[in-house]
């Protein structure tokens, strides 16, 4: 070979070279940096980890259950293995998962996975997703129990009707008359960070009532309390940077904690977002319609106000019957601590005051017996936020505390009994969808069954009364 | 009416000390039995009743005596429980409850240093224990992770594996001293069982100032929290069950321990191996109760060697006004320390000491001095503030030689239960006054780096007790100087270990509680040895994981 | 509580009542001891002894604002734990108000005078100033939080065992 075709030769097999180390893979090129750390941090702001990692589980391995009314629903493996996880997974079959709510098999998804949210995830994200999970996460090869519910939600098929009626498969399209921060907080809210899924109340088939956008829900027996703009019921009076802090610290100062579900989220996922993201959920946020319960005639994180309840009776020893111990008695041994004598919180009001706090001002005090019970526990290193008194109280003495606070540093309408609290304890009241559904089904059939043979007896008597 | 238990294991005393030798036998796979002659404590009532109490500098005011296991009390007036035979005081404070004393300690969790277990050849003082600090070096590591002790490499005793947690936090009182004694005296972080982060599903340090007399949020590791992860591990705690005799065999094996309860009805118990773990005065006072004509002169006693060499750390202190605000009272009691004065060729002439600097609030010394000099009108407030913020306070940690004059014995006084008080017997040496002149100098040297006015040093021939009572059941390899061996053996009687500060043959200069539970888990590790590897570093408490 | 403090004046200087009590106190008080407790005639004081108490208590402890809820409860504790303490303190009073004496100097003209008033001051100042009424083994808690000690330092300290803040708090400069 001379040397000009040498040379073509040589031009010719970099460029194949280059192209076959250029063009990416199908559907990811895993040497892609930038796409997984993306993939990955969508995959926070989407807080996957929440739901498919058990305690003290492997990343995204699944077999967290999720309690639903309807039963347990337990989250699958999501690591790229390809015997118990989604490694087989072509993207399209991803995309389908995640938007659609349709595994790679065909069957649906419950929408505990909360695809209706996920569903307005752009092409692009998905993509970025799909790299992650399939070259960011480390396999897994253990599968988790699946999940089986009671008859007959255990019809997956049915979920094809439900997600006809309620589920909008349009990914999201930005508002040309909103600003750019505006558009990426609708994004975030409505898509990935899947805001609804518990701040939107549902309807009697449990689907999200879009006309009450983020107007309350509940997660379990927690509350997930309405944050549209309104000024009493809402975070209407919350500034921007209130609710930046809340995403990204767990609270905001002089106005509210999270506790439960939301805490996790903070935990898992939000602390973790960009200042810009936040911010720009922030600025949606704000602009959400108000939804105003007319019980709410005081803000919410306006209520009570200072008050030492141990001034009068400092030196009276306790009973020995914990039952009988005050709620100002069972304030001081308990919660005065970090909470001060007052209620006033400490000088940086990271050990929050009682009064002024969303936590004592609801007219529902679920959520604060709640976090009596289990306290505030992240994941990560800063671990205990507020100790658990579960052990500690008996229901009587949560009953008379809770009340004790939210009669003076909070809504003093909302008072605790101690059968509310053993109900809350006990993972709250038994739910009857499922009785519900079963009677409704044997009462349809039953309702058929009569038409049929009203039908056939109608057919009967026209027969007997026609012949010749 | 006789309750019959028994088990392979029975440790008397649930102290931290006790309970945490109890939790790795249980581990292992013994049935163990934990006899606490005290009732259970609530740390809620505890925090409650030291805020209702009208004298805030007693300590011991949420920690009642129980009728039927009496400890010492001093204050508002001496119940007369310790007699004191002179010619020095030995005003100890210690609680018998489910928990033992350390519910109530300022979490000081320090290793010895090397020399301090050979005072005697390096420096003709003292005796040398029977064990060099490299043996005991992976039980301080073991010890660490179970209290969860946060410290820094400064401080002076040699170490293989990092602290299970970082320094905490030091307050801006303590920055100061610091940043000031700078290069004459490196200040240091104390180790200490106290959390700087979450660990093991307890919260970190809020800076309540009120490690003594408790902490209400858990952050301190307490003997409660051993105890609770021993019953975690499958040990059974039989509270207000106060033993009053050990039982032998002919041939000195322990066949059983006798208790009452409250109500004086007796209880036998009987085990296989048998754990004395009841503090460096009510062990030794148990021992000596025990005698029998086999044994005239108590258990375990062939030596003459029972209660005798009793130790502590006498405390001189100066106080003075700094000439900057620096508001002790904020974050944890006992933050800081100087360490560079414990070891070294004086210390055959005079005592060593570590330096330790309060940060316990002001506040009620200076009111109660107020008060006192008739301080009245708008000069109170003015006053209050500008002492509260510049009043400090250096004092000196002191070792005491063993002696054997200075010991418990038996009063002829009896307590509610018709059981014999101890009786402390004890003096200050010359080797600990001269530690203590010498200690002056620093004092004042201190003082004058930091602009100190209004000096007040404690008056002279003036020690204050530490209740790190030491010595009084010592180790050793010669069973005619000592009570038991490396290994926490008594000499005389195979079944009988003791696990406890008393076993200690010298007091050192720092806080004795992490070495007592260091030897006590070679103890038990003697006892039953662990099964394997992992099983010696596993310590699974009531959360499961470490956090 | 907040509530009673704001209400009593009012309801104080409306009673009829309340007009020989106000010159009964006035009679206590000289132009000097006013004008170290200019506020002392409006101090609700629906009993004379109570009201000379709170103008003492002021006095001694060098502050015009005093809780009218806990000047109550301490008078009551103190009245319960000394015999003779509502005259005693009437008469102190008046002592400091005849002789114009300078609360620094109280202690010591008492003490040189060996008056029988000379352990009064203390008594009231450790009810106001630790909260604590009684000595010894009779020794009483009645403030803790509230207490003066706790009061006057409260911008910069928290009491013994109420946390300081979060973790890591304590290392700023106090203020």
């Amino acid at each position: 070979m001379n040397t000009p075709t040498r040379c073509v030769a040589l031009l010719v097999s970099m460029g194949l070279l280059g192209l076959f180390i250029a063009a990416p893979a199908r559907g990811a090129d895993p040497s892609d940096a930038t796409l997984l750390q993306r993939g990955q941090y969508l995959a926070t702001v989407g807080d996957c980890v929440a739901c498919h990692t058990a305690p003290s589980g492997k990343p995204y391995a699944g077999g967290l259950k999720v309690p639903t009314p309807i039963g347990d629903i337990i989250a699958t493996n999501i690591t790229p293995s390809a015997r118990a996880g989604i490694g087989r997974y072509t993207e399209q079959q991803f995309s389908d998962a995640l938007r659609k709510g349709i595994r790679a098999d065909g069957k649906h998804l419950y929408p505990a996975m909360p695809y209706t949210s996920y569903a307005q995830v752009t092409d692009a994200d998905v993509h970025a997703l799909y790299a992650y999970f399939m070259h960011g996460v480390a396999p897994v090869d253990s599968m988790p129990t699946p999940t089986r519910l009671p008859f007959p939600f255990n019809i997956r098929l049915s979920m094809a009707a439900w997600n006809l009626l309620f589920l909008d498969s349009k990914p999201f399209t930005p508002d040309p008359a909103k600003s750019a921060a505006w558009n990426r907080g609708a994004y975030l809210v409505r898509g990935l960070a899947h805001c609804s899924t518990c701040h939107t109340p549902r309807n009697l088939l449990m689907a999200e009532e879009s006309s009450h956008e983020l107007a309350g829900g509940a997660v379990g027996t927690w509350l997930a309390p309405n944050i549209t703009s309104d000024a009493n019921s809402g975070i209407g009076n919350w500034s921007e940077q209130d609710l930046v802090d809340y995403l990204k610290l767990g609270h905001a100062l002089g106005k509210a904690q999270a506790a439960g579900p939301m805490a996790e989220a903070v935990d898992h996922s939000l602390q973790y977002l960009g200042s810009s993201d936040l911010r720009a959920i922030a600025t949606y946020l704000k602009t959400l319609p108000a939804q105003h319960e007319p019980a709410d005639t005081h803000a919410i994180d306006r209520w009570g106000a200072a008050f030492d309840g141990m001034a009068d009776q400092r030196g009276t020893p306790l009973p020995d019957d914990a039952n009988r111990w005050s709620g100002a008695q069972l304030y001081d041994a308990h919660c005065a601590t970090c909470h001060q004598a007052s209620g006033e919180g400490s000088f940086d009001g990271g050990l929050p005051p009682l009064f002024h706090n969303t936590a004592t001002g609801r007219a529902d005090a679920d959520n604060l017996v709640l976090v009596i019970l289990d306290g505030i526990r992240w994941t990560d290193a800063s671990g205990v936020h507020m100790p658990a008194f579960a052990d500690s109280l008996n229901d009587q003495q949560i009953a008379t505390l809770a009340s004790y606070l939210t009669q003076h540093y909070g809504n003093p309408a909302a008072t605790v009994s101690a059968e509310q609290v053993r109900v809350l304890r006990a993972g709250g009241a038994p739910s009857h969808l499922v009785a519900l559904a079963r009677w409704a089904m044997v009462v349809v059939v039953l309702l058929i069954l009569a038409i049929v043979i009203l039908l056939i007896r109608r057919k009967q008597r026209r027969t007997s009364s026609g012949r010749p | 009416m006789s309750v019959q238990l028994s088990a392979d294991i029975v440790v008397i005393g649930s102290g931290i000390v006790g309970a945490l030798a109890a939790r790795r036998l249980a581990q292992q796979g013994a049935s163990v039995l934990i006899l606490e002659a005290g009732p259970r404590l609530e740390r809620a009532r505890v925090l409650a009743a030291f805020r209702n109490s009208p004298i805030k500098g007693n300590w011991m005011a949420p920690y009642p005596p129980s009728r039927w296991a009496p400890h010492p009390i001093y204050v508002p007036k001496d119940n007369g429980y310790l007699k004191q035979a002179g010619p020095y005081p030995y005003p100890a404070e210690y609680i018998r409850a489910v928990g033992g004393t350390t519910w109530h300690w300022a979490a000081m969790a320090w290793r010895l240093v090397p020399n301090d277990v050979r005072i005697k050849s390096l420096y003709g003082v003292g005796v040398d224990w029977p064990l060099s600090y490299d043996e005991l070096d992976p039980w301080y590591q073991e010890a660490e992770k179970l209290l969860g002790v946060a410290g820094a490499d400064n401080t002076g005793s040699p170490r293989k594996q990092p602290f299970p947690m970082e320094p905490v936090a030091e307050p801006w009182s303590m920055r100061r001293f610091r940043e000031r004694l700078a290069p004459a005296y490196p200040v240091v972080a104390n180790t200490v069982a106290r959390n700087s982060r979450g660990y093991d599903g307890r919260p970190a340090c809020v800076g309540n100032n009120s490690c003594q007399p408790i902490c209400p949020v858990n952050a301190q590791y307490l003997g409660i929290n051993a105890v609770e992860a021993a019953e975690a591990a499958g040990a059974k705690v039989v509270p207000d069950a106060v033993v009053y005799r050990i039982e032998h065999e002919a041939k000195g094996r322990i066949a059983a321990v006798h208790y009452y309860s409250p109500d004086r009805a007796e209880h036998r118990v009987t085990g296989k191996t048998f754990i004395l773990a009841a503090n460096g005065i009510e062990s030794p006072k148990l021992l000596l109760l025990s005698a029998s004509d086999t044994y005239p002169t108590g258990l375990a006693n062939s030596s003459g060697m029972v209660g005798r060499n009793l130790m502590d750390h006498p405390s001189t202190s100066l106080t003075f006004y700094a000439d900057e605000e620096l508001w002790l009272g904020r974050g944890p009691q006992s933050p800081s320390s100087i360490n560079t004065l414990r070891d070294g060729p004086f210390r055959s002439q005079h005592a060593p000491y570590r330096l330790d600097f309060t940060n316990i609030s002001q506040v009620l010394s200076v009111t109660s001095d107020l008060i006192k000099e008739g301080v009245y009108g708008a000069e109170f407030e003015k006053q209050l503030r500008w002492r509260a913020a510049r009043q400090v306070s250096v004092k000196n940690v002191l070792e005491v030689l063993p002696n054997r004059d200075n010991r418990i014995t038996l009063s002829s006084e009896k307590d509610a239960m018709g059981i014999p008080k101890p009786e402390a017997h004890y003096a200050i040496d010359d080797y600990t006054r001269r530690g203590a002149e010498v200690s002056k100098a620093d004092f004042t040297r201190i003082a004058e780096l930091m602009g100190g006015t209004g000096l007040r040093f404690s008056a002279d021939g003036q020690y204050a007790n530490n209740q790190h009572i030491t010595g009084t059941m010592s180790m050793g390899n010669d069973p005619t100087t000592s009570v038991v061996d490396a290994f926490g053996r008594t000499h005389d009687h195979e079944n009988l270990f003791i696990c406890s500060t008393g076993v200690m043959p010298t007091a050192a200069t720092m806080n004795s509680t992490l070495t007592a539970v260091a030897l006590a888990l070679r103890t038990a590790e003697h006892i039953l040895p662990a099964k394997d590897a992992h099983a010696t570093a596993s310590h699974r408490g009531r959360e499961g994981n470490l956090a | 509580m907040a509530q009673d403090r704001n209400d009593n004046v009012a309801t104080c200087l409306a009673s009829p009542t309340d007009l020989s009590r106000r010159r009964l106190l006035a009679g206590l008080l000289t132009a000097y001891t006013a004008s170290l407790i200019p506020w002392a005639l409006a101090q609700p004081a629906p009993h004379a002894y109570r009201g000379a108490f709170t103008a003492l208590s002021a006095i001694l402890v060098g502050r015009r604002a005093l809780d009218a809820a806990q000047s109550s409860r301490l008078y009551n504790a103190l009245a319960a734990t000394h015999p003779h303490f509502p005259a005693d303190v009437h008469a102190l009073l008046v002592l400091i108000s005849q002789r114009q004496i300078d609360p620094l100097n109280l202690q010591q003209v008492l003490d040189a005078e060996q008056s029988a008033l000379a352990p009064l001051p203390r008594l009231i100042v450790t009810a106001w100033a630790l909260g604590v009424v009684g000595s010894g083994e009779g020794a009483r808690c009645v403030a803790y939080e509230s207490a003066l000690d706790a009061v006057i330092v409260a911008d910069v300290l928290k009491p013994p065992t109420y946390a300081y803040g979060t973790y890591g708090s304590w290392t700023l400069k106090p203020r």
